[in-house]
């Protein structure tokens, strides 16, 4: 059953069944899939260990035979070891032995690199064990900062050992976790679409329009949005470069690296001019009231084509998206501006803690986008035209906006 | 294979920063950056040390970890290397950095840190070893050459050790039987064996 056979202006008959949306529900359903395989590769990266560092490359003396091949990694050894020992007391290694050597090493390499084809964590957990000679030179921190005479910022730290742990932060929880909520959340809205179906105009269109958003509301809405789409984007280039682009090259990983860096700056001030003009616009349609606590017990009337709880201008959902974009987005442009400007007002704790909090609340932000957008286009017939034409039909006012629509009718601003 | 390693003997550490210009000098670091510095702890009081510090090549580098264009790399003797042509200045390396290390030039807009610089061991980059291209963007590849990195082989006072970790743990344990006192190679449960932390 198509809108088409109802014809433009003939309200549906009320207990007709709304339309069933099925090629929707297929799509929800090929999405679901999709994201589940992409959320069990996210879990199995969380678990997979290979969050330490390992060597990438090894070094070792060029071969000396023909039947050698490859570096040799014992010639590298000795010769490292021969030369450290150079330092021990002078009385029994001898002077430095006479250095002859110019600066054109060109043809006097005799240490070179390749890759290491399968690099695993072998040597790094060797290294992070020490032997009964070292442990008693090993000993904890207790001092952190001196002074230093060279002129530089920072010179006069000495040793910060809470960084290694921003690392657990950032590599681990944030990424990581990032990642595990967006793909969670994606999957929800697809099982969401495949099991509930899209939302219908349960009386079907009226073919009667009423005006819902203004042309500078529509375009601020779009400003900010763009905006944010390119600030998501070059953000998860930043922060995802290293699982999604780097298997197609390190060059390529550089140089979409750069576009992102310099992208997500540009894109900064118009989102940040849409997220305070959109506040100014529209906090007096967003402050709660008793409406939102129905609204949200009766969950939106997500659940049920017949449930549909009053609303005005804005529904609870809405304002919650109102305020996460205000209040997210806030945190997100404070936290930026602080990182656009390193070492301005805050020291390199400061700046490290706001490059988390910047990277955790943008990660959730998109996540909550993301949900924005579905509802905003394949989750509810006829929510899309409200932003995109600024008219929506009149049935669709009805049943979402309610009050809404008897204010318009009483300025008489509906058609 | 040799796991290399620097330790500064602070009971011997003068402060003459000989280190820290030798190595600007010899891999002509650019202006507004240092790989390597001096720090003067308790200066003035009783018990003042000074350290030589710079990027200690961790082991489980927390840089390489957080590097999300991965610029920053390990070798199989622990030196950890940087890629200038993909770096992208984000300085995540630089917040998760236990030491200071990575080095930025402030040359760019809405201060945009550049490209990031640090102590490469004299090990150089990417390059090939021993060419021209590496030396201008890393400096030179002393490593390739046999020698060990100019910081502490300029070191007058013997205090900076680099090379082999056996090897320069058992001449610093010599010095410590020897003069009767040693205050421990500092920073090395930090750098080193974070899990003993």
């Amino acid at each position: 059953m198509t809108d088409a056979t109802h014809g433009a202006h003939r309200p549906r008959d009320p207990h007709g069944s709304p339309p069933p949306f099925t090629g929707y529900r297929i799509f929800g359903a090929v999405m679901v899939l999709l994201l589940l395989i992409a959320l069990a590769v996210q879990v199995f990266e969380l678990f997979d260990g290979d969050n330490r560092t390992v060597p990438e490359v090894r070094w070792g003396s060029p071969p000396t035979s023909e039947v050698q091949s490859g570096l040799s990694s014992v010639g590298a050894t000795d010769m490292l070891r021969e030369r450290a020992t150079l330092q021990g007391p002078r009385d029994i290694y001898g002077p430095s032995p006479e250095d002859d050597r110019s600066f054109q090493v060109g043809s006097e390499t005799r240490l070179n690199t390749e890759a290491i084809p399968n690099p695993d964590g072998f040597l790094t957990g060797a290294w992070s064990t020490p032997d009964a000679d070292t442990l008693p030179l090993v000993r904890g921190t207790d001092r952190v900062e001196g002074i230093s005479s060279l002129p530089y910022t920072g010179a006069a730290i000495y040793e910060r050992p809470f960084a290694r742990d921003w690392r657990l932060g950032l590599a681990d929880i944030a990424t990581h976790l990032g990642a595990l909520v967006i793909l969670g959340f994606s999957l929800l809205l697809a099982l969401m679409l495949a099991l509930r179906g899209r939302v219908p105009i349960v009386r079907g269109k009226s073919g009667r329009k009423v005006e819902r958003f203004g042309w500078f509301e529509r375009a601020t809405h779009w400003m900010t949005s763009v905006s944010f789409l390119m600030l998501a984007l070059t953000g998860i280039v930043i922060a995802y470069g290293d699982t999604l682009i780097l298997p197609f090259g390190d060059a390529l990983l550089g140089s979409t690296g750069w576009l992102a860096t310099w992208g997500h700056m540009m894109f900064f001030p118009s989102f940040a001019l849409g997220v305070v003009i959109m506040f100014v616009m529209w906090v007096r349609h967003n402050l709660p009231s008793r409406l939102d606590v129905n609204w949200l017990a009766k969950g939106g009337g997500m659940f049920s084509d017949d449930v549909h709880p009053s609303a005005r201008k804005f529904n609870a959902g809405q304002k919650l998206i109102f305020w996460s974009v205000i209040l997210g987005g806030g945190a997100m442009i404070l936290s930026g501006v602080l990182l656009m400007f390193p070492f301005f007002l805050l020291d390199i704790n400061g700046m490290g803690w706001t490059m988390l909090i910047h990277a955790v609340v943008g990660l959730i932000m998109i996540a909550i986008i993301i949900g924005h957008i579905y509802i905003g286009s394949v989750g509810m017939q006829g929510a899309f035209w409200a932003m995109w034409s600024g008219e929506v039909d009149r049935n669709w006012a009805a049943e979402h906006h309610d009050l809404w629509l008897s204010d318009m009718e009483e300025k008489g601003s509906a058609r | 294979m040799a796991r290399v390693k620097f330790l500064c003997d602070t009971d011997r550490c003068i402060e003459c920063n000989a280190c820290a210009t030798s190595c600007k000098n010899e891999n002509e670091v650019p202006w507004g950056m240092v790989r390597r510095r001096v720090v003067t702890i308790g200066d003035g009081e009783p018990g003042e040390k000074s350290i030589a510090i710079s990027c200690m090549h961790c082991t489980d580098a927390p840089c390489v970890a957080v590097c999300p264009v991965s610029t920053l790399y390990q070798t199989d003797i622990g030196v950890v290397l940087h890629n200038k042509d993909t770096c992208i200045g984000c300085g995540y390396c630089f917040y998760a950095c236990p030491f200071g290390a990575p080095q930025f030039p402030r040359s760019t807009l809405f201060g945009t840190r550049g490209i990031m610089d640090k102590c490469t061991y004299c090990a150089g980059g990417p390059e090939e070893n021993g060419s021209e291209a590496e030396f201008k963007k890393y400096g030179r590849n002393r490593i390739a050459e046999g020698k060990l990195p100019i910081c502490a082989e300029v070191c007058s006072t013997r205090a900076l050790l680099a090379g082999d970790g056996e090897v320069i743990g058992e001449i610093y344990r010599e010095r410590v039987v020897a003069r009767g006192f040693g205050t421990g190679a500092w920073g090395w449960e930090t750098a080193y064996y974070p899990e003993e932390a």
